[in-house]
């Protein structure tokens, strides 16, 4: 069973801030039910696999300037930095 | 003007001088400007897109030499990066963010001389099968302004469908090329995985979706997948074609081929006019001497839910990037502390993507991810290893590309399990990175259906071949808009 305790966990794992978190209990809820439709199939011995690509032809290890400055573009910088908030 | 020609025809008559892609590009914007506030699928119009026709055209006349376009007006989903233009995933999140570079499929189109007229809607970060979590509201479907157009390409397929361009391209992650092109009477095409460089797209669920053309004909899909396929410096999962003309042999017809109709694809719960198309279409392959045949791929019935599962858990990591910071909305960070404030940024996100946060962080968390994420992968493994095995025996499998009828705007947006079975016929060539494109083959009840071609890995020829073949079997009526 989904909890409230459980969305607000998540919810704070995802960083997103959420009204009312008994609303997406219902919501994860159905969802997730439906998933567990997984449990059914028969896959316990089966391996994850992963999708192998063989690369020989790697690009040259060098430095491409990017001519533009992509710092003007933000809204909060400061000199050549991004503005974030105080970390707590 | 003629704006309900193919883009072969649209070169042809380029060419000739029959037209000039100035005329070709300003009637198309026209046609945008009298009908896109009834469709909506548009988000932004390049106002420069007469300018650049017009230079084309002086490079004709000047006998240079002219990209394989020459002057083609293309619509472009929304959550493809085009320099110095908007690019908004249809978020507020995004809703000023101004791409500063080329996606490479833009740049390959642009050498070649195509000219971008818009961008076009699409679900919020391309999650959704309707367009109705667009966060700039939904596209509407040409056939019928009161049923939704798919998606989440929607846009891309309502232009398409609708004369507003002659091309465009989407993305597809389970079916988000191929089902707005069932719904809306267009050739859609998720190519084999890493034939198409995602460089430049927005990434949602990185290890599954393909960019893929969306056009009026099959010939159309080729010529477009010449133009932008191809390994790519910028994305390491690109895989080399060696420069495959698809074009070249499209008509070399399917006579002895094998073709495997999927037992799981065709059986409770496909609409019966849905079904009754793809009887249709299979005896229509058949008397083209292909063998048809059932052939049964167990996991198809637990793919959507691992199909959810692996593209939440993917979602909610490349969603991180959205702390406010670099890009997002005007909102001072003074006075804030910083979880705080990326947690209160996020609001601006739609509802849809919120619920696949959550369950992005439910699913693969400690706890839970025996019983969700890794058992998904494991279905992921194991319909592959199917798929594969059914590919020893046959050169193509077939399916509805969506088991029902487009439906009602509004009419499915709060039950999200009735839309998850909406996408069964398409996430399986997603989860297991085969190429399958969707063919608009019958209208019933005014309503397009599409049948559903998959081949394997890298026999994105031979794919291409068989859905011409089907194409010419039939003859549609024209979208009554």
């Amino acid at each position: 069973m989904v909890t409230e305790e459980q969305i607000e966990h998540v919810s704070k794992l995802m960083k997103i801030d959420i009204d009312d978190h008994k609303e997406y209990v219902d919501k994860v809820q159905t969802m997730i039910d439906y998933f567990d439709v997984l449990d059914s199939a028969d896959v316990e011995s089966e391996e994850i696999s992963m999708h192998e690509i063989t690369i020989s032809n790697l690009r040259e290890d060098e430095y491409v300037p990017f001519n533009e400055k992509l710092i003007d573009k933000l809204n909060n910088y400061k000199g050549t930095y991004v503005r974030a908030p105080k970390m707590s | 003007m003629n704006l309900k020609i193919s883009a072969l025809e649209f070169v042809q008559q380029v060419q000739n001088g029959n037209i000039s892609a100035e005329d070709f590009v300003a009637k198309t914007l026209e046609r945008i400007q009298s009908i896109d506030d009834k469709l909506h699928a548009f988000l932004s119009v390049n106002e420069k897109a007469v300018d650049q026709a017009r230079d084309i055209d002086k490079k004709i006349k000047s006998g240079s030499k002219v990209g394989a376009c020459f002057g083609m007006p293309i619509s472009i989903k929304d959550n493809m990066c085009i320099k110095d233009s908007k690019t908004t995933c249809a978020s507020k999140m995004l809703e000023n963010f101004v791409a500063p570079y080329d996606a490479t499929v833009v740049t390959k189109l642009k050498e070649q001389d195509a000219v971008f007229v818009g961008k076009v809607n699409l679900d919020e970060f391309a999650m959704g099968l309707t367009t109705e979590f667009s966060a700039f509201g939904s596209s509407k479907n040409p056939w019928n302004t009161e049923y939704v157009p798919g998606g989440s390409s929607g846009g891309s397929a309502v232009s398409v469908s609708a004369f507003e361009c002659v091309a465009s391209l989407g993305s597809d992650t389970g079916g988000s090329v191929r089902n707005p092109a069932s719904f809306c009477s267009v050739v859609g095409y998720k190519p084999t995985y890493g034939l198409i460089s995602r460089y430049g797209l927005i990434s949602y669920s990185n290890s599954i979706e393909q960019i893929g053309p969306l056009t009026r004909t099959v010939k159309d899909t080729a010529f477009m997948l010449n133009i932008i396929s191809g390994l790519d410096p910028n994305d390491n999962t690109t895989i080399d074609n060696k420069n495959e003309d698809y074009l070249s042999g499209i008509d070399s017809g399917i006579e002895g081929k094998k073709i495997g109709i999927i037992k799981e694809m065709v059986g409770e719960g496909t609409d019966p006019a849905v079904l009754s198309a793809t009887k249709n279409a299979i005896s229509k392959l058949e008397n083209l001497g292909a063998t048809c045949e059932d052939v049964s791929l167990d996991m198809v019935k637990y793919s959507v839910a691992a199909y959810y599962t692996i593209t939440a858990t993917e979602a909610g990591s490349n969603l991180a990037r959205y702390d406010n910071l670099r890009y997002g909305y005007d909102f001072s960070v003074e006075g804030y502390e910083f979880n705080s404030y990326i947690a209160k940024a996020r609001r601006n996100f739609g509802p849809e993507v919120i619920r696949r946060m959550i369950i992005g962080g439910f699913v693969p968390s400690a706890g839970h991810a025996g019983k969700y994420f890794l058992k998904a992968l494991k279905v992921k493994s194991k319909l592959t290893r199917e798929i594969n095995e059914a590919f020893k025996k046959f050169d193509l499998l077939i399916s509805p590309t969506v088991p029902i009828l487009p439906f009602k705007i509004g009419e499915k947006i709060d039950d999200p399990v009735s839309l998850f079975l909406i996408d069964i016929n398409t996430v399986t060539a997603n989860l297991t990175g085969k190429p399958s494109i969707s063919v608009p083959f019958t209208i019933s009840n005014g309503l397009p259906i599409g049948i559903q071609l998959l081949a394997d890995s890298m026999n994105d020829k031979l794919l291409l071949q068989a859905a011409y073949a089907l194409e010419q079997t039939t003859t549609l009526q024209e979208v009554p808009i």
